[in-house]
């Protein structure tokens, strides 16, 4: 398990660098507010160049601060909306894969082994992480496939990436365009 | 990975939830360094422990209007300062119960009052003796080294209460602190 905290994607890397800004930012305008404040104990007024600038520097730095707070919050926001939408595409996904082997009455066994088969895993692997002999594994997915009434492997697996696209009819086509763009690529 | 049942999202299931955005633990870090300094290693009545001693009042300065415009996690309103839930929670802990606060814990919101204010305070006598008015003055002395000696105490029962909390929920706190995520075990309840 990784504990560096330096995080791999952009929007989170986004907002570590922004919340350093802001920490270095809100010391530095800590710093021309003290300044200002030790000058005017000292001279007690707030004319000349000096003053002015500094006092501006103060106000543009505060202001700068209270900015990127605003920013980070609303990246963190959109940061876990997207979270939430990923759970809940995997949670639906999950619930779909699960609503059709209790369709197809698989035993617990054969479900293991189907979610190693979408998961990618050939049989001896199969076989290799649970234990068994490759063709134990070979005959449980033949019940999958037979319960499933598919073919084998790559229509079995199509039976799933078919739901996923179920939602967005557009991708069941493809485009007219796209196949030509195909054809010129592979003269 | 043998089983999408586990990676299934649910109330009972194990998964991680992001708590702690990176400016609080910035700060966190950050005042837990300053603190670390000026009580160990900077030596006292130097301009570096003046600068340090500045540095930890902005600090929680910062964290304080984090507290009033941030995300959910990092609001007052997600860890009100109240004695009460405290004394209701520390009654649930006896009795058994394993509930997980996402943000701080009860008691643990009361630490972080008290630390931020004993912060302050060792900040605002720190400031008064660098003034005329009460340069050399020993109740100014007396008190910043009283409330010294309390932040001292109140760390070491933040940290005792970090390691408690952490056997007794299942999530490394401390750990949380570094990555922002809480890792939920499984079938524990929320709060």
């Amino acid at each position: 398990m990784k504990l560096w905290p330096w995080p791999a994607k952009t929007k989170e890397r986004r907002a570590t660098i922004l919340a350093g800004l802001i920490l270095v930012q809100a010391l530095c305008a800590l710093f021309f507010i003290g300044d200002v404040i030790e000058d005017l104990r000292v001279d007690g007024q707030l004319d000349g160049p000096h003053m002015v600038l500094e006092t501006v520097a103060a106000v543009a730095l505060v202001g700068g601060v209270i900015f990127l707070m605003i920013e980070l919050r609303g990246l963190l926001a959109r940061m876990s909306d997207m979270q939430t939408g990923l759970d809940v595409a995997k949670g639906h996904l999950a619930d779909v894969i699960e609503g059709f082997f209790d369709d197809w009455s698989l035993t617990s066994a054969e479900r293991d082994v189907a979610i190693m088969i979408l998961k990618g895993l050939d049989n001896e692997t199969i076989a290799q992480l649970r234990g068994t002999a490759t063709g134990t594994v070979r005959a449980q997915t033949t019940n999958i496939y037979s319960k499933s009434q598919t073919d084998g492997r790559a229509q079995f697996i199509s039976l799933f990436v078919e739901e996923l696209l179920a939602g967005n009819d557009h991708l069941g086509e493809l485009p007219p365009k796209v196949s030509t763009d195909r054809t010129t690529q592979h003269p | 990975m043998t089983s999408i049942a586990k990676e299934k999202s649910g109330r009972a299931s194990a998964r991680e939830v992001a708590v702690w955005d990176p400016l609080v633990r910035l700060v966190h870090w950050s005042l837990a360094l300053t603190i670390l300094l000026n009580g160990a290693f900077v030596e006292e009545e130097s301009m570096t422990h003046e600068w340090i001693g500045y540095v930890a009042l902005g600090l929680v300065a910062l964290r304080l209007i984090w507290a009033l415009i941030g995300p959910k996690h990092a609001r007052f309103s997600a860890f009100p300062p109240s004695p009460m839930r405290a004394v209701n929670h520390l009654g649930a802990i006896l009795s058994g119960d394993r509930k997980i606060h996402l943000s701080h814990n009860p008691l643990g919101a009361l630490m972080v009052y008290n630390i931020w204010l004993s912060v302050i305070g060792l900040g605002v006598t720190g400031y008064m003796m660098t003034t005329l008015t009460f340069f050399g003055v020993d109740w100014v002395e007396e008190a910043h080294e009283a409330i010294f000696a309390w932040l001292i105490f109140s760390v070491v029962l933040h940290i005792a209460g970090v390691a408690f909390d952490s056997w007794r929920s299942g999530v490394n706190l401390a750990r949380s602190m570094v990555t922002g995520r809480k890792n939920i075990p499984m079938g524990s309840e929320l709060e």
